[in-house]
């Protein structure tokens, strides 16, 4: 369990999201845990690599506060209501969710691999216009690439959406276990003019309190299990805390090209279980 | 374009709370799994563990592994949140009105969800 914990946080660092994605479908798979107890460990431990990833984001100045503490509203609003459906919703239902949502953003990771090198080299980053809320908040900012040796700027815009997909990122993460940080990645990398890399770490820190907001309800249910929990959040945190040294020497179409598999292998992982348990079909599983 | 971002302080303080929220909630965890390798007990899933504040004391003392996990848990949950707060201060002592709000706002949501969660919407 702690060495599925680290390659989870691992993974998690390099790609802005908790590990959640990762852990729940390991503690399902191959631990056999319930769903809801693996969504509550999952759960914490994404405050887990948070708090490791996002701290050290944040000293490098990858992470963009403004714009995390903004789109924060609207995903912890959607932490509170998707932690309030998962208290309710059946367990095929969360796994069949999962699985839609894992092949969602392997697609999206895969089909926009080149995307962000490109656009930092034409300088089509800087080079928007802010919307209204960017420019009244002050959310564009920069960061230091080092795999490109150079500060990149980039003008934010795309502000609506982006507050509506980070709202579906809480809903996810109350819902699923996850940090919600594969749509705020998404959201910010694509409709908002961010590079991936300071995605990665502005969603590496928002991930922390959204989890916060449905751990603390999972927590008042009973549901959190400290035996699982415990190993689980030590190996996130060193996954996490090696994955944060790697990341930023990385080249963004890397970073999606590993996303992008592993979305997919977990996706059909979830998919097999879900069709097993609601029309108790039997897939093939690839070794899990 | 120039591009302006959070004062340098408010990126001091969230990178100060984030690292120590995860070195004191990790030591905690590590002492809790190391306690209960010492003595392994089966953990039965079909109910979580609750102990009152009285036994958490006295189990942390005792360096009891299930309070010391809980005391952990219970760390690293607030962790994110002593972020906020820490920045929403960070934010008036700049006269950031704007990112005050924003930042109460968030405070906002995760009191909200205290609320209902002890209210019973479980």
């Amino acid at each position: 369990m702690f060495a599925a914990a680290v390659l989870a946080g691992f993974f998690g660092a390099l790609l802005g999201v908790g590990g959640g994605i990762f852990i729940v479908p390991a503690l399902v798979l191959l631990f056999q845990l319930p769903v809801k107890v693996a969504v509550a460990a999952s759960l914490v431990s994404v405050i887990a690599t948070s708090n490791a990833g996002g701290s050290s984001y944040v000293e490098q100045h990858i992470t963009n506060l403004r714009l995390g503490m903004f789109l924060e509203i609207a995903t912890t609003l959607g932490a509170l209501s998707g932690s309030v459906l998962a208290l309710y919703l059946r367990e095929w239902v969360m796994l069949f969710l999962f699985a839609a949502l894992l092949l969602y953003m392997g697609i999206t990771a895969y089909t926009t691999r080149h995307r962000d090198d490109e656009r930092i080299a034409s300088g089509a980053f800087a080079s928007g216009v802010p919307d209204g809320w960017s420019r009244r908040l002050s959310l564009s900012g920069s960061y230091h690439d080092q795999a490109l040796n150079r500060q990149v700027e980039y003008v934010v815009h795309g502000s609506g959406i982006g507050t509506a997909i980070s709202y579906l990122a809480g809903v996810a993460s109350g819902l699923l276990g996850v940090g919600g940080g594969v749509l705020k990645v998404s959201a910010m990398n694509r409709y908002m003019n961010v590079p991936m890399k300071a995605a990665v770490g502005t969603s590496k820190m928002m991930i922390g309190v959204t989890a916060a907001v449905g751990s603390i309800l999972f927590y008042l249910a009973g549901l959190i299990h400290f035996y699982v929990v415990a190993p689980v959040a030590l190996g996130t945190t060193a996954g996490a805390t090696i994955g944060t040294m790697v990341m930023n020497r990385l080249r963004s179409a890397v970073l999606k090209r590993i996303f992008a598999a592993l979305m997919f292998y977990l996706a059909y992982g979830m998919l097999v279980k879900a069709l097993a348990l609601r029309f108790h079909v039997q897939l093939p599983t690839l070794g899990s | 374009m120039p591009m302006p971002e959070a004062p340098r302080n408010v990126y001091t303080v969230v990178h100060r709370a984030l690292l120590w929220g995860m070195v004191a909630s990790t030591a905690l965890y590590a002492l809790g799994v190391a306690r209960a390798l010492e003595a392994p007990v089966v953990v039965p899933l079909d109910h979580a563990f609750h102990l009152s504040w009285r036994q958490t004391w006295s189990g942390l003392a005792a360096l009891d592994p299930t309070a010391l996990m809980l005391a952990a848990t219970v760390l690293l949950i607030l962790t994110p949140v002593a972020r906020v707060v820490l920045a929403c201060i960070a934010f008036a002592v700049d006269r950031d009105r704007a990112f005050v709000l924003v930042t109460g706002a968030v405070l906002a949501v995760i009191a909200l969800t205290v609320v209902l969660g002890r209210l019973g919407l479980h």
